[in-house]
């Protein structure tokens, strides 16, 4: 009876002289680990989004989430005049950034996406675009 | 029959077959890229090589080689599928993958072929081409960067429409696909050519950017333009109807589409469309509620019930079966009216007055499969093409596949005249009659009129004087297309009617009816006559019974009795009588002057817009229902969208008015099917499930007499032209208005002159001209050409905007001054 209680001390001894696991969240940032899916970004190519309105990630999207219009500018060139993320359905599965076939979209490490109003979860394409 | 072996499968087919249809037979699918069903064999692709064991040692194409006794035959062997890799790699050479950006993607066919045969790399190098792509055709993109010169295209455009817009140009790595001068595409824009590319190099440009094949909803419906009844699939999106899908197994036209059908589907996405009921408060339109409108129009309805001679309906030939049932229903027996049309009166009196008293039925006694089945054609007005293009089609491959005798006898020529062996007879406008009654009296003159024809004596009388020059024309012509006419072993006549045509009505049916009863060239297949109807569900409205009947009044005498004040309440579901019917003037003082106009349209039109209430109607891809086609063929209409805003269909209006007036109330759409299949002889034993895709033809019983038709003289009024209206080729009735297609290659009222009359008047193409008639004076942009004779004038009425009514009256033709503006 009287071990197992010495084992346990010890253990809990032990804690007392290693560093703490937790992070002090906001002061202290985690450290993410590279392949995280969090919140998604555009890339930007030229000074334009490198999205070519392909329509494939709202086609393999399985919640559903992306809406993608195409528009054709001045050039008669194919681009993305809309480009929205419903972000209260994204499951965060990645599988637009895979389809994709222009590496115009990737996902970024910003995991703090909590907010306050359903329409401050839609990311338009303003708001997705790679930020320089 | 011949019988072969395939990867095994023993199979049997007709002598005239390839390997490739044998194989498709037995379903075995040998990839290809520049075959059609429709079109003649070609073998450019060599995508279909396979291996016969009799003729071991090369490869052939399965899509040109004719099968033969015992033939055996591997379609993937090794060295078949090696094959075909080097065939896609030598493609992609030059093929840019563009995939991303190209609207072919997803319904490309070297694209599939690629990811079938794994073909991820290329053992070939050199540049890709740089052609310059045409940007300036508002409907089809050309990006000849993307051809593979499987000249489908030009095939189409010269077998099926015979335009032949393009050509392959230059040779070896320099060939392309070219148009006339390699300038920018000039054709009839009919789509053919899209809807064959196997790849993007050929785009429609309304659908440029817009979806995904795979993301649209296909449904499949019928056209809503003329009266041809050709189906298609519209491919729809997020409550929009965004495109036609071409499936070369659709209908009898086997997918073929017109300009119209192809590329008029926007007017149902349209923003002008009608959203919401409006009510006329203090002389304004104004929005209101359902609630509001139906209670108003009910108590006008209701109280005309005690006057119904006072209640007026007219109806467009565009609603549905069900629909236009339950408009004569509705005023028929619950208002207790009999003052219904469906056109402005004359449109349709070839079929209920013509048609019925030659031949026994409301309805052609010849169907659309007879056009191709025939030896002689008999075009009345060579706008059969542009008022039904896509049996204008089936004309061109009854001539040129299967040498089909084409005569036209027409007011001016068209596009059938350029047709091989085609002869045209040009008479003076307004005198078919006259040249029918000719025609009827060469035939009994030559001694050719069938033995036993009942009437004949009284045709003898009523034709004795009928000649030649009374019709303007020579009477070698008339007794040349007598004489063929007669001695073919089958003949069918074609005889398009509608709003553009005034003198298309009961008498010229009949004369017509004469001619093909007088020779027996009726009762039997590719023989008769086929009275084409304008709008899509023309042989419904009449099948429904939309016409007057007994003391009620046509639509031309409804319109009098607006004006006269006899009429107090009118009912206008669909139709745009400011715009389509004779005589503007007349007519906007005739609906100012009527006590209360209730108009459901899909939107506010020129005559909507003089109503009490306005009632914001579905478009035919917002409803479900059935069409009647002029070949009798009866076909399902299917929803492909929700309403537009809080629009309604017009069964639904209807049905609500039945019901708050005391009448029948139906849960849908298909239980009034149930009663039309029970209460119209020709529906019977109809079911719409059992209509399936395919449709069913009815059946007619004829029982043909010849009926002396009285032919009116018309002859020219020195100094002025003759003013001949019509369809132009883009547009059908007054809706195409507002698609976007039709409007971007004609956008505006024409009248077509003669090249000698246009120098005479000085004036060239596209002058501002000011035509005036006893009746008004319009202006619109001048053509030139050599297509109408010369004192002649030809203008389409489809145009709110220098719309030709405002000088016409009704008459079967106008006579008409010129001047340059």
């Amino acid at each position: 009876m009287i071990m197992p209680l010495i084992k346990g001390l010890q253990i809990t001894i032990s804690h007392m002289f290693k560093k703490p696991v937790t992070l002090q969240y906001p002061t202290e940032r985690p450290d993410v680990k590279p392949g995280f899916r969090g919140l998604h970004a555009l890339n930007v190519s030229h000074d334009k989004a490198k999205c070519v309105a392909c329509y494939l990630c709202p086609t393999v999207c399985p919640a559903k989430c992306i809406t993608v219009e195409a528009g054709e500018d001045q050039n008669h060139d194919k681009y993305a005049a809309k480009y929205e993320i419903d972000m209260l359905r994204c499951i965060f599965c990645g599988y637009c950034v895979e389809a994709c076939p222009v590496d115009a979209i990737r996902m970024t490490e910003q995991f703090e996406l909590a907010n306050y109003s359903r329409a401050d979860f839609t990311y338009t394409k303003d708001r997705l675009l790679e930020k320089k | 029959m011949v019988n072969l072996t395939i990867d095994g499968k023993q199979v049997a087919v007709e002598k005239d077959a390839t390997i490739y249809d044998a194989a498709k037979a037995c379903g075995i699918k040998i990839p290809i890229l520049c075959h059609d069903k429709k079109l003649h064999p070609f073998g450019g692709c060599r995508m279909c090589l396979v291996e016969v064991e009799q003729m071991k040692g090369r490869l052939i194409p399965a899509c040109t080689t004719p099968v033969t006794e015992g033939m055996i035959v591997q379609t993937t062997t090794d060295e078949i599928v090696k094959a075909r890799k080097l065939v896609l790699e030598l493609l992609l050479l030059k093929h840019p993958i563009d995939c991303p950006v190209c609207d072919a993607a997803g319904d490309c066919d070297l694209q599939n072929l690629t990811y079938e045969y794994k073909v991820n790399m290329n053992r070939f190098v050199d540049e890709k081409f740089n052609h310059e792509i045409d940007y300036e055709n508002p409907l089809i993109e050309r990006d000849m960067n993307r051809c593979i010169h499987c000249g489908k295209c030009a095939r189409i455009c010269d077998e099926i429409v015979s335009y032949g817009a393009y050509t392959f140009i230059n040779r070896g790595i320099e060939a392309k696909m070219g148009t006339e001068f390699d300038g920018p595409l000039n054709c009839e824009f009919c789509g053919s050519c899209v809807s064959v590319c196997p790849v993007g190099a050929l785009n429609s440009r309304p659908f440029k950017f817009k979806a995904r094949w795979w993301a649209l909803q296909k449904t499949k419906s019928v056209c809503s333009y003329c009266g041809t009844g050709c189906q298609l699939t519209l491919g729809s999106k997020d409550g929009k109807v965004l495109t036609t899908i071409y499936d070369e197994n659709q209908g009898f036209h086997n997918g073929q589409l017109c300009t119209r059908g192809r590329f008029g589907y926007q007017f149902v996405n349209s923003d002008k469309r009608l959203t919401a009921p409006m009510i006329r408060k203090n002389g304004n339109l104004q929005e209101a509620t359902w609630e509001e409108a139906l209670a108003e129009v009910t108590s006008r309805l209701s109280a005309g019930k005690s006057d119904p001679a006072s209640v007026a309906a007219l109806a467009t030939p565009r609603l549905t079966n069900e629909e236009l049932y339950l408009f004569g229903k509705l005023f028929r027996g619950t208002v207790g009216t009999d003052n219904i049309d469906h056109s402005a009166g004359y449109a349709h009196e070839a079929l209920t007055k013509g048609a019925v008293a030659s031949f026994g039925v409301a309805a052609s006694p010849a169907e659309i499969a007879d056009v191709q089945k025939s030896n002689l054609l008999l075009v009345v007005k060579s706008d059969a093409y542009e008022t039904h293009p896509v049996i204008g089609f089936e004309i061109n491959l009854g001539v040129k596949r299967k040498g089909i005798a084409l005569r036209i006898v027409s007011d001016k020529k068209g596009k059938l005249t350029r047709l091989p062996g085609a002869k045209t007879t040009v008479h003076a406008p307004g005198n078919e009659v006259a040249l029918f009654n000719a025609l009827c009296k060469s035939v009994i003159d030559q001694g050719l009129a069938a033995e036993g024809v009942a009437g004949l004596d009284a045709l003898k009388a009523a034709v004795a004087d009928a000649t030649a020059e009374k019709a303007g024309v020579t009477a070698e012509e008339i007794a040349a297309i007598a004489k063929e006419f007669a001695s073919a072993e089958k003949a069918l006549i074609i005889l398009p009617i509608g709003q553009g045509y005034p003198g298309h009505n009961a008498a010229l049916a009949n004369a017509a009816a004469n001619l093909a009863i007088l020779t027996g060239q009726y009762g039997k297949e590719g023989a008769g006559l086929l009275i084409m109807g304008e709008k899509n569900n023309s042989q419904g409205a009449v099948d429904m019974g939309i016409y007057p009947k007994g003391t009620g009044l046509n639509a031309a005498a409804i319109i009098d009795g607006c004006a006269n004040g006899n009429i107090k309440t009118l009912f206008v579901a669909g139709e745009n009588p400011v715009v389509s019917y004779p005589n503007r003037k007349k007519v906007e003082k005739a609906l100012e002057n009527v006590e209360f106009m209730v108009v459901s349209d899909l939107f506010l039109t020129e005559t909507a817009a003089m109503a009490d209430v306005v009632l914001p109607a579905c478009s035919f891809a917002e409803k479900s229902g059935t069409f009647t086609s002029l070949g009798r063929r009866v076909q399902n209409v299917r929803k492909a969208i929700p309403a537009v805003g809080l629009a309604k269909s017009d069964f639904d209006i209807l049905n609500a008015l039945s019901q708050a007036l005391g009448g029948a109330r139906y849960n849908n759409q298909g239980e009034v099917f149930t009663e039309i299949a029970a209460n119209v002889p020709a529906y019977k034993g109809l079911t719409q499930a059992g209509l399936k895709d395919e449709g069913a033809v009815y059946p007619v019983a004829l029982s043909a007499k010849l009926v002396p038709a009285a032919a009116q003289a018309s002859a020219p009024v020195a100094g002025k032209l003759t003013l001949v209206t019509g369809s132009a080729l883009y547009h059908c009735g007054t809706m195409s208005r507002f698609g976007e297609g039709p409007m971007y290659v004609c956008p505006d009222a024409y009248a077509e002159l003669n090249v000698a009359d246009a120098a005479a008047l000085k004036v060239a193409e596209g002058d501002q001209v000011t035509v005036t008639s006893g009746t008004g004076a319009v202006q619109v942009v001048a053509k030139v050409g050599k297509r109408v004779p010369q004192g002649v004038v030809f203008s389409p009425y489809h145009f709110g905007e220098g719309s030709v009514n405002t000088i016409t009256d009704g008459s079967e033709v106008t006579y008409v001054t010129v001047a340059k503006k």
